[in-house]
């Protein structure tokens, strides 16, 4: 599933992201990188609303990322964050569970059909009716309130690639 | 004797929370737990069978103080505005009391008024 209005960044530029970090899939690290990533891109680019967004990117993103990962030694996240000084682009690289890849594809998919406010409402329509499902709210809420595209690319080694890509 | 104003008030280690007389919840910090509804479900549960039961007519969730929550507390206010919403007896008007300053108060709280506009208010604060 590619963009198609925004290449990602990482195609165009230097090889150098400006922030790149490796570590183990625990959800005691979300807060602490969420909130480097509004100091950075606050720090950065200087606007407190792109540091909102890149807030609930990180978040989601990461918090997907630790809860489907695979339990093997190889299972580290990386986080990446780039700009061509027009857009923005995060990425995030993990390991997940297999049985986790086709729910995630199915689910970029859906919410790809619509406009990420309709998507967002959708999700919520969604959620109001499935009162005993999981929320599924975060990746609409990624495209909405983060305003970005998101794709998925699978590597080798069962590794996956969300990336998503905005206007700085 | 008010039922909504002795709700047991959960311990949350980044949230605070306050309840006051006689239909006012105040909730402040973050939300970013792997599953807050073990700590804060059962008390906006609570919350709702006692607002029933007090037949108010208006229940004020001020999170203007929340400043950032995950996708899975959104979840609960979704939940809390369904219970409403799907009351066939008394119901209370639920307004949530947003900041304007706060992003991701702006944008789920518009979409969760379309969810449940008919038992929805949104008040804004700076």
């Amino acid at each position: 599933m590619e963009n198609a209005e925004i290449p990602p960044i990482s195609r165009k530029l230097a090889p150098y992201p400006l922030v790149f970090m490796r570590f183990r899939p625990a959800w005691a690290y979300i807060d602490g990188i969420r909130e480097f990533g509004r100091f950075f891109c606050q720090t950065t680019f200087g606007t407190r609303e792109l540091a909102d967004r890149a807030c609930v990117v990180i978040q989601e993103t990461l918090e997907n990322a630790v809860k489907y990962s695979s339990n093997s030694a190889d299972s580290e996240l990386e986080l990446s964050i780039e700009s061509d000084g027009s857009n923005i682009e995060f990425s995030v690289s993990s390991l997940p569970d297999a049985s986790h890849l086709s729910s995630l594809r199915e689910e970029l998919n859906g919410i790809q059909t619509l406009d990420p406010e309709q998507a967002y409402l959708a999700a919520f329509i969604r959620a109001s009716n499935e009162p005993e499902a999981s929320a599924r709210l975060g990746l609409a809420r990624i495209r909405y309130e983060g305003g970005v595209e998101l794709s998925m690319k699978e590597e080798s080694g069962g590794r996956i690639r969300i990336t998503a890509t905005g206007k700085l | 004797m008010s039922q909504f104003t002795v709700v047991q008030v959960p311990k949350a280690e980044t949230i605070a929370i306050q309840v006051t007389a006689p239909n006012q919840v105040k909730l402040s910090g973050t939300i970013t737990q792997k599953d807050p509804a073990t700590d804060l479900a059962g008390f906006f549960k609570a919350l709702h069978t006692a607002a029933l039961a007090d037949k108010l007519t208006e229940v004020r969730a001020d999170v203007s103080g929340l400043t950032f929550v995950n996708s899975s507390a959104i979840r609960l206010f979704v939940d809390w505005a369904t219970w409403v919403k799907n009351e066939r007896g008394h119901r209370y008007t639920l307004r949530f009391i947003t900041s304007r300053n706060v992003t991701w108060q702006k944008t789920s709280f518009m979409a969760l008024m379309s969810l449940a506009k008919e038992v929805l208010a949104i008040e804004h604060v700076t």
